[in-house]
């Protein structure tokens, strides 16, 4: 045994420096933060000694709680309280009702595409409550590794879309995380799976979480984990059930859903959840609601009952299967482990259809909890650098077929589902009028033919190609998938070779505008940085003044300034706008801004008098007088 | 790893001869071989412009990859390297044989409703169907071999006239089975 390391010449005696990086499992019930300590990955507690934090977060008018608190404060303040907020993630207004009437939210109208939650806190959308569940996640991991964090992997489930996939890096924006990868669940779970197992060949991992569904089809072989094919549903998942069994209650205690306050809803799904969480135990699980003090409800679920109220979930699951399977050109008999992740794997049906399926028994041997997000912080301790000839190396698929609206409302593929990421595709299109400079580009996601059935992801604008006959040009659109899976788009008229600019409007997603207000909006509310508060609001006083001096001398600086007097304001004007933007603290600013205000004193002066004079010509002095 | 991959062709980049039928086996070891090298992941803290080749070279790698897996784009990209653009084409005659069969089958397929085992002919139409693509790679590779490129293009249209045909029979077997389900 080694105990005193004995260096060749000349190579360094300094020991590796470690970067901290984290792995963050993002869920719609419960998320966790995973990280490679000592050469061991583990998922970290908070300073109760709990792993799970509930992905819960409750707005009051001076505070934000997130996890197990907000959770059981749900009840009582359901408006304000929000729970499996990934289910919103990337999705429009209109997808509202599609996602269930069982959402106890007040919506506040916009004329945003993007839904906004009306809370005590103001308006939120589901980026910036994902923000909210991220902050204190990567606030777990600076406290537990007591060091600066290089940035994190954070896992989205495989079917997650474009849109989805964005509002995720997004919110990771939005609460300061820098995003290292974002990282398939499936493959995150395969990763801490196969490490452990060290097993190779082809492997099937069931991932069912609270709101979401995937299954990836993987090979493995010495340290590559190759996806072969991946299908789910992101919505679909274990609080189904849960709603599920909530409606056979109403329907028993012969109530309508409608008549139901949120919270007696919220309440509902507490008791529907806990049942079938007894399920796994028991026989039957009985249920007891209280209504009100006059009102009690009894009743029994059996498991044929609830077989019977989830199998057609857990048939649709298994459909996603074998369309996975046959993407992959693999044979049930090929996959040599199908490995169960997600909490929802814990109801013994889903174990049991599963098994059935594939023909084998289902490794549940895993933590389905805690597998994904110590997966994704092996792969961001790798990321980091911690693991330079380290033999790990994910490759992943895009889940769903990307396309393009073409003539009559259909879908053109331009790449296929399942294809190997990143990837590139050129395509050529054409002008169709005589000198025609501009072009619009709808591009979509998804299987079906019509546009209609497809997500939208986003219209492009091509602009400022030079104009040609009808037919004459060439515009290439490159479309660009990343290690991602998120795409990005470039464009070139290729007769003349000029590069037409390419301008993003996300169907679903929030304009980089948005992201930049709320990050200010984050930061005025946190009041965590006080110094960056106070200059923040220097920055907006600095506009003020800015706006008015520049208001005020587009009106009369030419009649009321000599142009010495008005290079001299332009000067003060000038520092204090470089100041605005550079400044690092109020102090700086402040002196600037004061510079301005006193070289611009007897400007106002002149001002006021004039527009006093103003209003009283053509007026009599007694007019003035009250009395 | 150099820029090489940008001007090789898809087999170059795989070692690989130009093949109808190329070892699998070794595609598949030679792409993970070549993604431990390219991918983004191995880049994660270089610059930007070294991270951006890194996700050019294995778009690149992928494409190809995906190209060569799959035998009609594959046959396809044999002709491509002789010069011959299958989506360029104007000449679309095609033997009357073969479209006479062709037909038969859609008759046959759009038919299988009406069977007493559907999903049982449409297992026989997909082995038949199997068979015949067979046939035809074998074709195609006796005329390439010989230069004959004009009837290797011919092949590989009818390669995807039932490549189509494959994937409808797939299709329907699947909601056939989701309707009994």
């Amino acid at each position: 045994m080694a105990l005193l390391q004995i260096s060749e010449p000349g190579q360094s005696t300094k020991p590796h420096e470690h970067k901290f990086a984290i792995g963050i499992d993002l869920g719609t019930t419960n998320s966790l933060v995973a990280s490679v300590r000592s050469g061991q990955a583990d998922t970290l507690a908070d300073l109760n000694g709990q792993h799970i934090l509930p992905s819960v977060v409750q707005y009051t008018s001076d505070s934000i709680l997130v996890g197990k608190q907000a959770k059981e404060n749900q009840v009582l303040d359901s408006q304000n309280t929000i729970s499996s907020i990934k289910r919103l993630m990337g999705r429009g207004i209109s997808d509202l009702k599609s996602l269930g009437d069982n959402l106890p939210y007040t919506f506040s109208d916009t004329d945003s595409a993007v839904p906004r939650i009306k809370t005590a806190a103001g308006d939120k959308t589901a980026v910036e409550i994902s923000a909210d569940i991220l902050k204190a996640l990567k606030l777990r991991g600076e406290q537990t590794l007591g060091d600066k964090l290089e940035g994190a992997v954070i896992t989205v489930p495989a079917y997650f879309d474009d849109a989805q996939r964005q509002a995720t890096k997004d919110a990771a924006r939005l609460a300061g995380v820098n995003v290292l990868r974002l990282l398939n669940e499936p493959t995150a779970a395969a990763v801490a799976y196969g490490l452990d197992s060290g097993a190779e060949g082809v492997v099937a991992v069931y991932d069912l979480g609270g709101g979401t569904f995937d299954v990836s089809i993987m090979q493995l072989k010495q340290g590559v984990f190759e996806v072969l094919s991946t299908g789910g549903d992101s919505a679909l998942g274990g609080d189904d059930f849960d709603h599920a069994i909530a409606e056979w209650i109403i329907t028993q205690a012969g109530l309508n859903a409608n008549d139901l306050s949120a919270g007696t809803l919220r309440l509902i799904l507490q008791e529907a959840c806990a049942a079938k969480e007894n399920l796994s135990e028991q026989e039957q699980s009985e249920i007891t609601i209280k209504f009100d003090e006059s009102q009690t409800w009894f009743g029994a679920l059996t498991r044929d009952i609830f077989h019977e109220l989830i199998d057609p979930m857990i048939k649709k699951t298994l459909m996603s299967c074998r369309r996975a399977l046959r993407d992959a050109e693999i044979e049930k008999d090929q996959v040599m482990d199908v490995v169960m992740v997600g909490g929802s794997t814990r109801t013994l049906r889903v174990r049991e259809l599963v098994g059935e399926f594939f023909e084998a028994q289902p490794r549940v041997d895993i933590d389905p909890d805690r597998v994904v997000a110590i997966g994704a912080a092996i792969q961001a301790n790798a990321l980091a650098g911690n693991d330079p000839d380290g033999n790990l190396l994910l490759m992943d698929v895009l889940p769903l077929s990307l396309g393009i609206e073409t003539m009559g409302g259909l879908a053109e593929k331009i790449i296929q589902r399942n294809t190997p990421i990143p990837v590139s595709r050129a395509q050529d299109f054409t002008t169709y009028k005589d000198g025609q400079t501009a072009m619009a580009v709808h591009i979509v996601q998804g299987e079906r033919e019509l546009i209609d059935d497809c997500r939208s992801l986003a219209r492009f604008e091509l602009r400022g190609f030079p104009p040609h006959v009808a037919g004459a040009a060439r515009i290439r659109v490159t479309f660009q998938v990343d290690a991602d899976g998120l795409l990005s788009v470039t464009a070139k008229e290729e007769v003349s070779g000029v590069e037409a600019s390419v301008e993003v409007k996300p169907s679903y997603g929030l304009q980089d505008s948005e992201i930049e207000s709320m990050l200010k909006a984050s930061m005025e509310f946190a009041g965590e940085d006080k110094d960056a508060r106070s200059l923040r609001e220097q920055q907006v006083e600095a506009d003020r003044v800015l706006e008015a001096i520049d208001s005020a001398m587009a009106d009369d600086a030419d009649e009321m300034l000599s142009e010495e007097e008005k290079s001299l304001i332009l000067d003060a004007r000038g520092k204090l706008q470089a100041a605005r933007h550079q400044a690092k603290d109020t102090q700086e600013l402040k002196a600037v801004m004061a510079h301005l205000e006193s070289v611009s004193a007897e400007y106002v002066a002149r001002r006021m008098n004039a527009s006093v004079q103003k209003t009283m010509a053509g007026h009599k002095v007694e007019e003035f007088n009250n009395d | 790893m150099s820029d090489l991959i940008f001007s090789q062709n898809y087999f170059e980049i795989f070692s690989l001869d130009v093949s109808t039928n190329p070892d699998l086996t070794k595609l598949n070891d030679s792409n993970r071989e070549l993604q431990r090298l390219v991918h983004p992941d191995k880049f994660a803290n270089a610059d930007e412009s070294e991270k951006r080749k890194a996700m050019q070279k294995t778009s690149l790698i992928n494409q190809a990859f995906n190209t060569l897996k799959d035998p009609v784009q594959r046959l396809q990209y044999m002709l491509s390297l002789k010069g011959v653009d299958m989506n360029a084409e104007t000449d679309t005659t095609m033997d009357g044989g073969f479209l006479m069969d062709q037909m038969e089958l859609r008759e046959k397929i759009s038919d299988v409703r009406s069977q007493s085992d559907p999903l049982d002919e449409l297992d026989s139409i997909a082995k038949e169907l199997k068979k015949t693509s067979a046939d035809l790679i074998a074709e195609f590779d006796k005329n390439f071999q010989t230069d004959v490129l004009d009837k290797s293009r011919e092949v590989v249209r009818k390669l995807q006239f039932i490549n189509k045909a494959q994937k409808e029979v797939a299709e329907l077997s699947e909601q056939i089975e989701d309707e009994l389900l």
